[in-house]
């Protein structure tokens, strides 16, 4: 093999690399998905998160999100309970995002109706459309919205959209150190998502938790291991870490 | 077992509804609460008043002339305005104000010049540089009761609906419990005709004769006025707290365990008897209680929408996060759409002939 040869294919090799990444993401959602429409879906295992920010980081980095803004957070806690006369310390962290609801809030509030749910389940702001009064973040029950100073027009979470179109995963979902997120298509009952959520079901009924379920806005982010103490707004105390005191 | 629970690591949410936001609904309301005040003189011609209703006029018009703009301004980009009308989603209320603003405003307009137009010509008959553009202005001049009282229903319908839709767009964000109360659009109403009362009170001080509240027993609205604000408080408050009102009780919840919350409730209420107080007992001081009722209306506003956005939806305790910035979102902002309220009171009190005949004779 000569050295021109050798770099070509090693351009070869280079150019490939993405394709192969799309490759090994693909057998996850849009090929085994390939009959029928798609209902994208995430489920948070939050016994198997860490807690290390890193899908907070790579969305961040994934979608330009501006300084102190937040599309995805891991919400960290920590408890202090008695239990049998002895007082237990522990950390509880909870992945927040948009819940990508069925019944989504956001949208019936938007007076020029830039945001909407596509076919798919993905909720998303057509920011061409978008004139930034904020109602959808006020109607938001999870928090999940927020103005982009950066365009001025309201962000939020949308499961990558770009990249499952593309046949990738989020990237919140690809980084995640723990493998506590799982994301997929809840219509294909050979996915993993399916796989993981009809498995939890068997194992324990009330197993598979949204939160707050009782806004009724059936949220396509379903989590196992959620406290219910964390399942709708926390009470305790406020928190220690702010953004905007520490950053930007 | 006990629990205690603390945050380590979260989010704060941004305001995100600034203080244009609250700006806009104090100014709205107040021109809608000025509208029904000119009612009883231009509309329905009880001579007592007279002076009330035309210091109402100027307030209606100075107040729905600038409330639009800081509206604008809350969109960062006034230009946006457009696609409320090109992809109007029915949907939702913000939509239809979209509507019911030009509706309101133009019915005011027409209104107003109606009731103008005599005086107009007067003013073109008097001579003088502007002599040609009053009288084109004038139209001809004529005193028609009916035609204004056929503007005052398509305003009043406009009035109606804008009450309607700042109120609902507010109370219909269930994410949002302190907001989500039945009671809540009845509060926007009841504060901002106080409001109201006290502009004209301020008015009369300032550019009348301070005469306005005689005959048109403005203080015996006003101490009506808080009399309802403490008797709708006082629902609030009871549907709160024994539960009779789900909705009530949780908004109550979310804001009783913070002392600051405390001291704004208690605030509020001292604010409205010292107002009811001021207008039953001491009517010499009702610049006292007309700036005591303007404060409440805009104290409100800026509690609900401000203090609201700083309880989070899913994270523990408060934000206590926001500090008036000093630019275009924050303090600039206020002074400015209060700059520009003066200007504009102060154009129309130049070239407007508001306080009629005796205006013109002088």
């Amino acid at each position: 093999m000569s050295d021109d040869t050798l770099f070509q294919s090693r351009r070869a090799f280079l150019r490939a690399l993405p394709a192969i990444t799309a490759g090994a993401a693909l057998p996850l959602n849009s090929a085994s998905a390939a009959e029928g429409k798609h209902h994208w879906a995430m489920l948070v295992d939050v016994r198997k998160c860490i807690g290390c920010q890193a899908c907070t980081v790579s969305c961040i980095m994934e979608n330009a999100v501006p300084v102190n803004s937040f599309r995805t957070i891991v919400s960290t806690y920590a408890v202090t309970q008695e239990v049998d006369g002895h007082t237990q310390v522990g950390t509880y962290v909870l992945p927040r995002l948009c819940n990508h609801c069925d019944n989504p809030p956001c949208v019936p509030v938007c007076p020029v109706g830039a945001t909407f749910k596509r076919d798919d389940g993905i909720v998303v702001v057509d920011g061409d459309r978008c004139v930034g009064c904020a109602y959808c973040v006020q109607a938001c029950p999870y928090d999940a919205r927020f103005i982009n100073h950066d365009t001025n027009k309201a962000d939020k979470c949308t499961f990558c959209a770009h990249r499952v179109d593309a046949g990738l995963l989020p990237a919140c979902v690809e980084t995640c150190v723990g493998g506590a997120r799982i994301f997929g298509d809840l219509n294909d009952p050979k996915g993993e998502l399916r796989r993981r959520l009809d498995a939890a079901k068997r194992t324990e009924p009330n197993a598979v938790k949204v939160l707050k379920p009782e806004s009724g806005t059936h949220p396509n982010v379903f989590y196992i291991g959620l406290d219910p103490r964390f399942q709708g707004r926390v009470e305790g105390q406020a928190a220690l870490w702010r953004p905007s005191e520490h950053g930007g | 077992m006990s629990t205690s629970i603390v945050e380590v690591v979260n989010v704060a949410r941004e305001v995100s509804w600034l203080p244009w936001a609250v700006q806009y609904f104090f100014l709205i309301g107040l021109s809608v609460g000025c509208f029904l005040l000119t009612m009883p003189w231009f509309a329905l011609r009880r001579p007592a008043w007279e002076r009330a209703s035309r210091l109402a006029l100027l307030g209606a018009l100075a107040c729905g002339l600038t409330a639009p703009v800081a509206l604008l301004a809350d969109l960062h980009q006034p230009g946006r305005f457009l696609n409320f009308y090109l992809h109007p989603n029915f949907g939702s209320w913000m939509a239809w104000g979209a509507f019911f603003i030009p509706l309101y405003l133009g019915g005011l307009a027409l209104y107003t010049w109606l009731i103008l137009r005599p005086d107009l010509k007067r003013l073109a008959d008097a001579g003088g540089r502007w002599a040609g553009v009053y009288r084109a202005f004038a139209y001809g001049g004529h005193d028609s009761l009916g035609a204004i009282r056929i503007a005052a229903v398509l305003a009043l319908t406009g009035a109606a609906l804008v009450a309607l839709y700042t109120g609902m767009e507010v109370m219909v964000v269930h994410a949002r419990p302190l907001w989500d109360t039945p009671l809540l659009p009845v509060q926007f109403f009841i504060t901002a005709v106080a409001g109201a009362i006290g502009l004209v009170l301020v008015l009369d001080r300032a550019i009348g004769d301070g005469h306005a509240a005689q005959g048109a027993h403005l203080l015996r609205l006003l101490a009506a006025t808080q009399i309802l604000v403490l008797a709708v408080g006082a629902a609030w408050l009871l549907l709160g707290v024994t539960g009779l009102s789900p909705t009530h009780a949780n908004a109550l919840a979310q804001v009783a365990p913070s002392s600051a919350w405390q001291i704004t409730a208690v605030w509020a209420a001292g604010s409205a008897m010292v107002t009811l107080w001021l207008a039953v007992r001491h009517p010499a001081w009702r610049l006292a209680a007309g700036l005591i009722a303007l404060h409440s209306a805009w104290m409100m506003r800026w509690t609900v929408f401000i203090g609201g956005q700083e309880i989070p939806k899913t994270g523990a305790g408060y934000y206590h996060d926001y500090h008036l910035p000093l630019g275009q979102d924050g303090m600039l902002g206020i002074l400015g759409t209060a700059g520009l309220w003066i200007a504009v009171l102060i154009i129309l009190i130049s070239v407007l002939p508001w306080a009629g005949q005796r205006r013109v004779q002088a």
